[in-house]
């Protein structure tokens, strides 16, 4: 018989006890693994949304989106000073421009029903920069016919047509996006599906990319050539952008786009790469400041994501207090049950040391005896892990969001002041702020959860951790029992 | 060989210092068979805990074989304890969810004996105070008062000791068993040389002893009336 088996064996001495106990060490420690793997879960959640998202500010000239607004254009210069800016690691330029067919277009001015060339002309809503060989792929359709409408309304009040109609053999202008980098204008590569990314970015060059449906549409593939204002363009490749509106689109060296729409120097939008997520708020601010809050709109990738990570964040500390609380409880457990065992057993430890045991030998089988337990309690804490935890981290998640929402929702009450406007204002607030929790409730989604075999032994080993602990001071006070305990009472 | 000069324990109770071993000297032959009488609260137990080490001395010397234990360190007093000593006590104190066999293989496993070793000296020993196989795998809570008893001096002599110190050994025996165990004692003194000081009160197994010693106020004296 070893010291082990010894150990195994005194564990079950008391079954009743030892029963007793396993349970309530199975309850701590399961609770603790629960939190534990809802601690994991959530932080690969949020590495997922920070991943989603990516740690991109998007500049734009101030007034302006897309293709909609007004203000000035970017500039060189201003790239150039968003370079400067602490924390920004990249900052690449686009220019957007939108190109009409070229017999689409000769037809119409030949018809005389507005002004020649790109600007404004028959595109109305969808002003283009110039004119291409390409033939959209997106038919108008009803959308289309009411979007050039209205834009006629407002462009040529004054041409006596109204705004009902769209000019006969109108088609949807063609996206082009000058790019620098292969990358599109929020920084995410090109999804080039056949022939390679652009290569040369001159402003001679003639390389550009072909949105799929516009490949097809026109016939085109790698090696195809098409014409761009007077310039005739190969075909380097065919990309897969996912929507049928981002796929009627081309991608051409931003050089090249400046040089053939007369916009040297100009630039609709700047994507800035930020050293890490955590300065984005900071870079935000920053960079709005260096180019001027009249001249730019600096916007991050989401405007829900902070609220999202926030709530996510209080959810992780939660749940790692939980976890360090459901440790300690479980260490206390176990400390406090052996401190009786010792307790129980002085006469007996007397005995053992009496014929010849020496302390180590007699701490290291409370040890053991103490670890049985925790083993047995970790079993059954794992089994209640298993079917707890996906309730626990999704209740966590859910009950933290909608604390946020009501925190926020009624300070908005307060500078209202009195009487029923003070309450309609706040009642506003209260709307907006869950109005962006909402959106960030829609960020985080669900949170699942998977006890893995690396929480698994993680989480136990912490455990046995904080039980060996919790063991070696009953071990401890064996060293104090003297060998004469055993003559006591004789 | 025991030899013990002047040897005293004292105690603080209070304001008061208590002297329960006050000047005890005596010695004692290798494969003697000796006893201490004394009354209730004499120092019997307080001296045996001296001799077998389990407690300190205030002063004075025991000697055995002549290694003076009253000087060594803790860690050598439990080797001491585990090599040249067995115990057996009144209330027998064997490990209850332990077997008989279990039991006595206890001090081996201490002293680093093999498990097999360890196994057929425990049933060697448990067959020579007359416990017959099959109890030599019953737990020792489902044994008898006398079979704990013969059990507790099987592991008194799993390790070959030099002493073997016995208090009050028949204390919760009936007479009959009392003397069985009595007689089983008298018996391996002899036939090992090993030396056995029986504490005790009951003047029947003081007779059955070659010398007996008396304790009376923590002083020690021979009686001589009724030498072996």
């Amino acid at each position: 018989m070893s010291v082990v088996s010894r150990s195994v064996g005194n564990a079950f001495r008391n079954k009743i006890r030892t029963s007793a106990v396993v349970i309530i060490l199975a309850v701590a420690i399961g609770l603790a693994l629960s939190m534990l793997v809802a601690n994991q879960a959530v932080a690969s959640k949020v590495d997922s949304l920070k991943a989603s998202v990516g740690n991109n500010l998007t500049v734009n000239p101030a007034g302006s989106r897309g293709g909609l607004g007004g203000g000035e254009p970017l500039t060189t210069a201003e790239l150039t000073k968003a370079s400067a800016v602490e924390h920004v690691t990249n900052v690449t330029g686009t220019l957007s421009v939108r190109f009409s067919n070229a017999a689409a277009e000769t037809n119409t001015s030949t018809g005389g029903n507005g002004p020649a060339g790109g600007q404004g002309g028959p595109g109305g809503g969808f002003g283009a920069s110039g004119t291409t060989s390409l033939e959209s792929a997106v038919e108008p359709g009803s959308l289309g016919q009411r979007n050039n409408s209205n834009g006629s309304s407002g462009s040529s009040p004054d041409s006596g047509q109204g705004p009902v109609a769209a000019p006969a053999g109108f088609s949807i202008p063609i996206q082009a996006t000058g790019v620098s980098t292969s990358t599109t204008a929020t920084g995410a590569a090109i999804n080039v599906t056949s022939g390679a990314q652009l290569t040369d970015f001159a402003a001679e060059s003639k390389q550009a990319l072909v949105g799929s449906t516009l490949a097809t549409k026109n016939s085109l593939t790698v090696g195809s050539t098409f014409t761009v204002q007077d310039r005739t363009m190969t075909v380097t490749g065919i990309f897969d952008a996912g929507t049928e509106f981002d796929n009627n689109a081309i991608y051409l060296p931003l050089a090249a786009t400046q040089t053939l729409t007369d916009q040297t120097d100009q630039l609709s939008s700047l994507t800035v790469t930020v050293d890490s997520i955590e300065n984005m708020a900071a870079t935000q601010t920053a960079l709005t400041a260096a180019l001027g809050a009249d001249k730019v709109d600096v916007t991050s990738g989401s405007a829900n994501l902070d609220s999202a990570i926030t709530s996510l964040g209080s959810v992780q500390n939660i749940s790692l207090i939980a976890f360090i609380a459901s440790l300690v409880t479980a260490g206390l457990i176990v400390l406090l049950i052996m401190i009786m065992v010792v307790r129980e057993r002085r006469r007996e430890i007397g005995v053992l040391k009496a014929i010849g045991a020496s302390n180590r030998t007699i701490g290291a089988q409370f040890v053991i005896e103490a670890l049985v337990l925790v083993v047995m309690g970790s079993v059954v804490g794992a089994v209640v892990a298993a079917f707890s935890s996906n309730p626990i981290a999704n209740a966590l998640v859910a009950g933290n969001t909608s604390t946020s929402t009501t925190a926020v929702g009624v300070p908005g009450a307060g500078p209202g002041g009195a009487g029923p406007g003070g309450g309609f204002g706040g009642g506003e607030d209260f709307t907006r702020a869950r109005g962006a929790f909402a959106g960030a409730e829609q960020l985080i989604g669900t949170v699942s959860t998977s006890l893995g075999w690396q929480t698994l032994v993680f989480g136990v080993a912490g455990i046995l951790l904080i039980a060996a602990l919790g063991a070696l001071i009953p071990a401890l006070l064996t060293a104090k029992v003297r060998p004469i305990e055993v003559l006591r009472g004789e | 060989m025991l030899t013990v000069t002047d040897v005293v324990k004292t105690f603080n109770s209070g304001d008061r210092t208590i002297k329960p071993v006050n000047g005890v000297s005596f010695s004692l032959e290798q494969g003697s068979f000796a006893a201490i009488l004394g009354k209730s609260g004499s120092g019997k137990s307080t001296l045996l805990s001296l001799l077998g080490a389990l407690d300190k001395a205030t002063s004075g010397d025991v000697v055995v074989d002549g290694v003076n234990i009253s000087t060594l360190p803790d860690g050598k007093l439990t080797a001491y304890r585990r090599d040249d000593i067995g115990f057996v006590f009144q209330a027998y104190h064997l490990i209850p969810n332990l077997s008989a066999k279990e039991n006595v293989m206890l001090p081996m496993e201490f002293a680093g004996a093999s498990h097999a070793t360890r196994s057929q000296r425990a049933a060697e020993l448990l067959n020579q105070v007359g416990l017959t196989e099959e109890m030599h795998s019953r737990k020792a809570n489902k044994l008898s008062g006398g079979m704990q008893q013969r059990v507790a001096i099987a592991r008194a002599l799993a390790n070959n000791p030099k002493l073997i110190l016995a208090d009050e050994p028949t204390g919760n025996l009936d007479d009959e068993t009392g003397e069985v165990i009595i007689a089983l004692l008298r018996r391996l003194a002899h036939e090992k040389k090993t030396t056995i000081l029986v504490v005790t009160h009951d003047q029947a197994l003081a007779a059955q002893t070659d010398r007996k010693f008396r304790l009376a106020r923590g002083k020690i004296t021979e009686d001589t009336k009724n030498p072996a």
